[in-house]
């Protein structure tokens, strides 16, 4: 007779493997799809998946942030962009840069073959308590006494890329001359 | 679930993401694809931060959603301004730098 835990152990690594799955598939999705609306559609899929993914290795805060700022602030963007832009389909003529691509594909998979022949990493059981892994009041707790002035840097980050997007489209500048060939 | 196989994930969405972004020419899906390679490393930051017990792993993730917004958002209005003068999205045809 199974023991409860092995059970529950058993159904986790299960859920991981498929989501797992589930994210790399809709990965593929963006890269293939010619559209790009399904493009973004696949990568909501797969923002959502990681979020998932998060969730089950203890990381419910950032889980959400996940979803709010992925799925939900850039996500959101990109589709206003496509629906400006109009979502043409693009034509695909030269296969070097295919080939290219998989030959640095198959590189990097190489490269992952031998550094995982090194070994796992040891766990360890750190100072945080396991009931408040991955909550927003450890994460506020670290983010505010130990990383406090990465924080404000990154506040500084977003300011000025607001400002800087701001220039970029409340000035239209006059069009550049085409260059004559 | 074991650690060879999350490394093995994330290495698969990072390869995927690094070949869309050779593969493709139109500059919203190079994008997507760079948000692809910046999630797997997330990721995998964030599986880590749970096998050693310790939260680094996850402020680090964090910020590398912030910088990975503000880029979308400086990378959207470029690719905004640049279809507003040249009414063209392929960058093989953005070559205007070129000496």
């Amino acid at each position: 007779m199974l023991e409860i835990a092995t059970v529950f152990d058993f159904t986790h690594d299960m859920v991981i493997l498929v989501v797992g799955l589930t994210a790399v598939l809709a990965s593929l999705g963006v890269v293939l799809c010619s559209s790009p609306i399904y493009c973004a559609l696949y990568l909501i899929g797969h923002m959502i998946c990681l979020a998932l993914l998060f969730l089950l290795y203890n990381a419910e805060f950032l889980a959400v942030v996940q979803i709010i700022v992925y799925a939900g602030a850039v996500m959101i963007l990109f589709l206003f962009i496509i629906a400006l832009l109009g979502g043409k389909k693009e034509v695909q003529e030269n296969s070097l840069h295919r080939s290219m691509a998989l030959a640095f594909v198959f590189t990097l998979l190489g490269e992952l073959y031998l550094s995982a022949t090194v070994g796992p990493t040891q766990q360890v059981h750190g100072e945080i308590p396991p009931e408040l892994f991955g909550t927003a009041k450890a994460i506020g707790l670290e983010l505010f006494s130990k990383h406090l002035v990465a924080f404000e840097l990154a506040s500084a980050l977003l300011l000025v890329a607001a400002v800087g997007v701001i220039c970029l489209a409340k000035f239209s500048f006059a069009p550049l001359r085409r260059r004559v060939r | 679930m074991g650690q060879e196989f999350v490394l093995l994930i994330s290495a698969s969405i990072f390869c995927v993401g690094a070949a869309g972004f050779i593969i493709r020419r139109n500059p919203l899906i190079m994008f997507m694809s760079v948000e692809l390679m910046l999630n797997s490393v997330n990721f995998l930051l964030i599986t880590y931060s749970s096998f050693l017990n310790s939260l680094d792993g996850q402020i680090f993730a964090l910020f590398i959603m912030t910088v990975a917004a503000a880029e979308v958002v400086v990378g959207l209005a470029i690719i905004l301004t640049i279809f507003r003068t040249r009414h063209d999205l392929d960058v093989d045809h953005i070559d205007m730098l070129k000496g």
